[in-house]
């Protein structure tokens, strides 16, 4: 009655060919395009191995996967299953997604306070909690008391350490360091600057060593 | 004086909240900013009675059955207590009230406000009210000289001030106070107090002091303080009697202090520091209960007062003997009686409605009606009467006499506990607008009950069994049960309407998916179930009726008592209900546990419910396998254990788990495999909420067997939790269920191998006698699995003792297949083994006869009487067939008792795994075979032992190479079980072991046996392959003998070759499972280290 798929796809792009595993999709696209970053939809997909708690509405024995055994699935009783197959489960109706601790208006307010307070970066409650979010709150809102508050909350905790990013990004060239230290990045924060910075960077070398 | 500082537990909303007690100390009634008062019978009450007030309640008293607040909508109303019902609304103010307060004896309420006024109403008489103007703040609080001419109020403007209610003028004002300007800013609430009985003192908190103003002069008498309090006191209150003054202060310090030697006699802590907001003693004067800032409840119980003032009794009466007359003779009688538990020290006529504590709620209840219109009568008089007299007795000790003796004897025995009430396991209370009506197995049924819905939602785990369901209760269906087949509902009767029981059978095959009975007039259901093809109904005229899951209606009996709950399984019914009243808050339950199948019968015939002490029981089921099993509200988990006659052991306690005291978990289901308890867990109560969704947790089961922090006890509650939990298996197949055979011997093996553990602790502790002990409970093979290891350990003694165990076992079970010939599930396994293998037998016998005659000579003269005893054993054993044992002792030439021993056991083991392992392959070859009549007598086991050795043999014929590879796999035993290994046809990794061995010991000298195979594996493996082929061909070459030998055999057995070969491609398909069962190794899971 459950039929699973057996190889998740992995984020598309235009003409790669679909691949359960990430790296074999990124040597493809070395041909097309210089290996600078990431795509966001590549982060996404590591930070779909991340696992969640479910409650399944079906009953099925072990299922025998790559990345291990997942299961036994019994009605009613919470299990952890990696979040891809927590939502294609949940969009074909056959489970409740139980939102992660910290998935919690209390606790991400006080995160967020946190966050504004201190100057440096602060601990985050999951090293994916931006895509999480985003996965879980598009595909299951309907299981996630006040998803509403919970994506605001998160977009401000993104949003300060963005503007912390670009402000010691900022300060990084102006003062001409020949490097920083910049505690609890999230991946999908490191890459979201990781272009722009690097491209930055050598732009201002090139432009430094015709000065001289 | 000690007391016992109760955990707090949850009341209200976070705010500031109120509590007192009721006139007769039976009832706490708290009020908070959630607007509710709540009525609780006791602290661990789960489901106080509560009346919503208003949208918050600022503060609350109660006298006479008169419940006065202060609610949000700015009046000051009036309720009926207990029953809740408005009783009007006394005064209002522009603002909120922010105090309320009763004068002594109940006829007015003075409320203080936040518009700076304080007004005094009469409570009969609303209308009847003065203003009391002055203050220029919001008035903190207000208290009544209890003789009714002064009152005193406490403003956010600093001042304190004494009031002549009847002038409405001040009498004196003390600036005593910071200012603030709200009740909210203010430092504390200085709630004020004045001296029950005679009023001598009013009692100010002053920051962190609290001063005592005389009535009449008005003078600061005194102060009283305490090097502890820090921070400012909140709330002052006087005992009963009023010897003792309690405070209350912002860091939650609680403070008593003995008013005439101003001694502290107690202190406490909050437990969480918070603000200490409201103070109430219980009438009797043993109790304080007090209230927190973040809404949380606490009890302080024991306080010492009564038994320090019941120390001078005898200068009390000489008192008492004064002042009061022949009436007095008695009071000081009962007094003495139970001294401890009285609060002596008030004086009666003032105080009607401080009751004595006679020691039991309900006593005091009754009497007290009694007393108060009695007392109430005489009020002024007696206040005049008496005012001076007590006045003096008041200031110079506590006022001193004897509570009011009740005028009729007092039961003092037994008292009996209310019965508890019919419940559905599994549903939360009925009074709820949110419920569950039913969580079990299947799915969920909740009930919606408010203004604009009444509903009922029906949800099924696995959505395959059923879609959810919604349906309007237009019944008001207050019972549910859910099973595969079909949900059950009933509505108890209305005046108009009968009980109606209602069926919606969704598994129907036809179109008509419900029924409906109406029972009989007078008959309301009480409880109901749904078994498989059936329901039944508990009603109230104390019977049961059953019904088709369609409909039909089937047998009805009589119960010997009303019903508590019912709970039904495949064709089991389980009925718990009152056997007789129970005492002193234990619960008198039986229970019924009935079977309908093909033989209709009754399990359990109306046998006695075990219970923890004074609790109830609060779930009942079945385990998903059919197993009857409840909780009581202790917590302990209970389940039937069906092979010892039917008793009830506990498996689990839920609370051990819980983290406060107020935390429960609420069962919704039992699973045996998986050991699971599947519940809810519920914080602060005992049911969880319907919204936010609940989460199923899982506990562990652990039987509480002692000491079980040891590796010892750890190891038997396994064990004897794993046979309590797979005793469902013999139920399931004596009652003609299909069981999971396989998960039943790998439960036996599981079994098997604890109890072989614990043999070899015993072992290695010297406990020889504790290890026969054990091996009486192990099974034959395990047994000898258990000699080999005692004769290992050098425990001749231990072993011989073993083997007439084994010996014993093994007549054991020859009687049992004799006894009963195939006829039960559980044998015919074995049988068809034991035709497949009765031909290997014969071989096995000729072997036997080999072995014994060339294993004779080379034997010591001092062992051969032990050997003796071993081969007869041997022989006894069915001729035990170890073919290859007789080679290996005339190859190596030194064969000892232990070895022989080794041998059997080596080949037996090995039979005992591959039974529980691969069994089903091999009754399909071997079929063709007419079984022999000698099969009856023989020990199936040591059959299985032939086939192992057949096995052996085919695999070396057939795949030499295999045997190359499953080497590494197992582990090379101890030094002494080297001889095991040689009777094996050498492969040509040993070969060239052999021959490189030195080699190795000669580069790492360090390397113990194991770790020299390891390494010599590694070599070999380096080796080309070719040359890996020579050394298997050399290999060959050197079995080929002994393959020959075989060969002959075989032949001279009479079996034809193509037998041979089928069974060596049998043999091959289960090779693999047997890579790991090499003894040795399988032994060396148990071995104790012996160092």
């Amino acid at each position: 009655m459950v039929s699973f798929v057996t190889a998740r796809p992995a984020p598309q792009a235009a003409g790669t060919v679909c691949s359960a595993v990430p790296v074999g999709r990124k040597f493809l696209n070395t041909h097309t395009k210089k290996q600078t970053d990431m795509d966001p939809s590549e982060v996404e997909f590591l930070a779909e191995k991340e696992m969640v708690k479910i409650i399944p509405n079906f009953s099925l024995d072990k299922v025998f996967l790559i990345g291990g055994d997942l299961g036994p699935f019994n009605p009613g009783l919470p299990i952890d299953v990696p979040v891809w197959l927590a939502l294609n489960l949940k969009q074909r109706q056959k489970c409740r997604i139980i939102p992660p601790e910290w998935m919690d208006v209390e606790k991400l307010e006080e995160m967020r306070d946190l966050e504004r307070k201190e100057d440096m970066f602060t601990p985050v409650p999951s090293p994916y909690y931006m895509e999480l979010t985003k996965l879980l709150l598009n595909h299951a809102s309907d299981n996630i008391p006040k998803a509403d508050e919970i994506r605001t909350l998160v977009k401000d905790i993104w949003d300060t350490r963005i503007a912390k990013l670009r402000l010691s990004a900022d300060s990084f060239i102006s003062q001409q360091e020949a490097y920083a230290k910049l505690d609890n990045l999230t991946l999908m924060e490191i890459n979201t600057i990781r272009a722009f910075l690097l491209d930055t960077l050598n732009c201002m070398y090139k432009l430094r060593s015709n000065v001289q | 004086m000690p007391c016992e500082r109760k955990p707090m537990r949850y009341g209200h909303s976070e705010g500031h909240t109120e509590v007192c007690f009721d006139d007769t100390g039976r009832f706490i009634v708290t009020c908070g900013n959630d607007g509710d008062v709540r009525i609780w019978e006791s602290l661990d009450d789960d489901d106080p009675k509560f009346i919503t007030v208003g949208e918050k309640a600022y503060s609350l008293a109660l006298k006479n059955g008169k419940l006065v607040t202060a609610s949000s909508n700015n009046t000051v109303q009036i309720h009926t207590f207990p029953d809740g019902d408005p009783d009007g609304i006394l005064t209002r103010f522009t603002t909120n009230a922010t105090h309320v307060t009763f004068n002594s004896i109940g006829s007015r309420v003075a409320a203080g406000s936040s518009d700076f006024m304080v007004k005094v109403v009469e409570v009969s008489d609303s209308s009847q009210q003065k203003t009391l103007r002055g203050h220029e703040a919001p008035v903190l609080s207000v208290t009544f000289d209890p003789k009714d001419d002064f009152l005193a109020s406490a403003s956010c403007d600093g001042s304190v001030v004494v009031w002549n209610i009847e002038e409405q003028t001040q009498v004196i004002s003390w600036p005593l106070l910071q200012k603030s300007n709200d009740v909210t800013n203010a430092k504390s609430l200085c709630r004020l107090a004045w001296q029950p009985g005679m009023g001598k003192f009013l009692a100010v908190p002053v920051e962190t002091k609290v001063h005592l103003y005389e009535r009449g002069s008005w003078d600061h008498v005194s102060t009283l303080s305490d090097d502890l309090l820090t921070q400012p006191i909140n709330v002052v209150s006087w005992s009963p009697c009023g010897r003792f003054l309690a405070a209350g202060s912002v860091g939650g310090l609680l403070t008593v202090w003995d008013v005439n030697s101003k001694l502290c006699v107690e202190r406490q802590k909050h437990e969480k520091g918070f603000t200490v907001c409201s103070l109430a003693w219980h009438p009797s004067g043993s109790q304080i209960a007090y209230t927190d800032t973040e809404g949380c409840l606490g009890l302080l119980d024991g306080l010492g007062t009564s038994t320090v003032a019941a120390k001078k009794p005898a200068k009390d009466y000489d008192d008492l003997f004064d002042d009061d007359d022949d009436r007095l003779m008695d009071e000081g009688l009962s007094d003495t009686k139970s001294p401890a538990k009285k609060a002596v020290g008030w004086d009666d006529d003032d105080d009607d409605f401080l009751v004595p504590a006679t020691g039991r709620v309900k006593n005091r209840g009754a009497f007290l009606d009694d007393e108060n219109s009695l007392d109430t009568g005489s009020l002024k008089l007696g206040q005049d009467k008496f005012g001076d007299n007590n006045d003096d007795a008041g200031s110079s000790v506590a006022p001193a006499a004897p509570p009011v003796a009740p005028l009729r004897p007092v039961y003092e025995g037994p008292m009996p506990t209310p019965p508890q009430k019919a419940f559905q396991p599994g549903s939360s209370p009925a009074h709820l607008t949110h419920r569950f009506m039913m969580w079990n197995f299947v799915g969920i049924v909740r009930g919606y009950n408010d203004e604009q819905d009444n509903a009922i939602d029906v949800e099924f785990h696995d959505t395959a069994v059923h879609h959810a369901m919604h349906l309007t209760n237009s019944l008001g269906h207050t019972m549910a049960d859910l099973s595969q087949e079909g949900v059950l509902l009933a509505c108890p009767s209305t005046e108009e309407l009968a009980s109606k029981l209602q069926c919606l059978h969704f598994s129907s095959w036809d179109t008509n998916k419900e029924w409906m009975v109406d029972l009989p007039k007078g008959e309301d259901a009480r409880a109901l179930c749904l078994g498989q093809g059936w329901a039944a109904v508990a009603t109230s005229t104390l019977m049961i009726r059953l019904f088709s899951i369609g409909g039909v209606q089937r047998e009805l009996f009589s119960l010997p008592g009303p019903v508590v709950c019912m709970a039904g399984h495949g064709e089991q019914l389980l009925v718990v209900y009152h056997r007789a009243t129970g005492f002193d808050g234990e619960q008198a339950l039986g229970v019924q546990l009935l079977q309908f199948s093909r033989k209709k019968r009754q399990l359990i015939s109306g046998e006695p419910l075990p219970l923890s002490q004074k609790s109830y029981l609060s779930w009942l089921g079945f385990t998903a396998e059919g197993t009857p099993c409840y909780v009581d509200s202790n917590g302990m988990v209970r389940m039937l254990n069906r092979s010892l006659g039917n008793t009830w052991t506990p498996v689990c306690n839920t609370r051990e788990t819980c983290k406060s005291k107020s935390d429960h978990y609420w069962v919704v289901g039992v699973h045996e495999n998986p050991q699971q308890l599947r519940c809810i867990p519920c914080k602060g109560s005992r049911y969880p909420p319907t919204l936010p969704r609940p989460a199923v947790a899982i506990l562990p089961f652990k039987l509480p067997l002692c000491q079980t922090t040891t590796e010892k006890g750890q190891m038997e509650e396994q064990f004897w939790r794993s046979v309590l939990f797979h005793n469902h298996y013999s139920f399931l197949s004596s009652s003609g269920y299909e069981i999971d055979e396989d998960a039943q011997n790998l439960s036996q093996k599981e079994q098997q191998e604890l109890l072989m553990k614990m043999f070899a602790l015993s072992c290695k502790l010297e406990r020889e006698f504790r290890c026969v002990e054990l091996a009486e409970m192990m099974t034959q093979n395990v047994v000898t699995l258990a000699i080999r290891y005692a004769s290992r350990s050098r425990r001749m003694a231990l072993a011989q003792r073993l083997s007439e165990i084994a010996l014993e076992k093994s007549n054991q079970m020859q009687e049992e297949e004799q006894e009963e010939p195939e006829y039960s599930r559980r044998y015919s396994r074995r049988h068809n083994q034991q035709e497949e293998e009765e031909d290997e037998e014969e071989r096995g016998e000729e072997l036997m006869e080999e072995e014994d005659g060339q294993e004779m000579e080379p034997e010591e003269a001092t062992e051969t009487k032990k050997r003796q005893f071993h081969l007869l054993l041997l022989l006894t054993l069915h001729k035990l067939p170890v073919p290859d044992s007789g080679k290996m002792s005339a190859s190596s030439g030194q064969p000892r008792v232990t070895n022989i021993l080794d041998n059997m056991m080596s080949s037996k083991k090995s039979a005992q795994l591959s039974s529980s392992g691969g069994k089903p392959s091999k009754s399909p070859v071997l079929k063709p075979l007419a079984p022999k009549p000698k099969t009856k007598t023989q020990s199936t086991l040591l059959q299985m032992a032939a086939t192992k050795t057949a096995n052996k043999k085919a695999q070396e014929n057939t795949e030499p190479a295999a045997n190359l590879q499953k080497r590494p796999d197992t582990p090379p035993p101890a030094p002494p079980a080297d001889n095991s290994e040689n009777k094996r046809p050498k492969t040509g990794f040993q070969l060239w072991l052999e021959e490189n061995r030195k080699s190795i010991l000669a580069d790492n000298p360090d390397l113990e046996e194991t770790d020299v195979i390891k390494e010599a594996m590694g070599r070999f493996r380096t080796l080309s392959t070719e040359e890996r082929l020579s050394w298997t061909e050399r290999a060959k070459g050197q079995s080929g003998d002994a393959a020959d030998l075989k060969k002959r055999k075989r032949a001279e057995g009479g079996e034809g070759l193509e037998n041979e070969n089928e069974k060596a491609e049998a043999d091959e398909s289960s090779a693999k499972k047997k890579k790991s069962l090499d003894p040795s190794s399988k032994l060396s899971v148990f071995a104790f280290n012996q160092n």
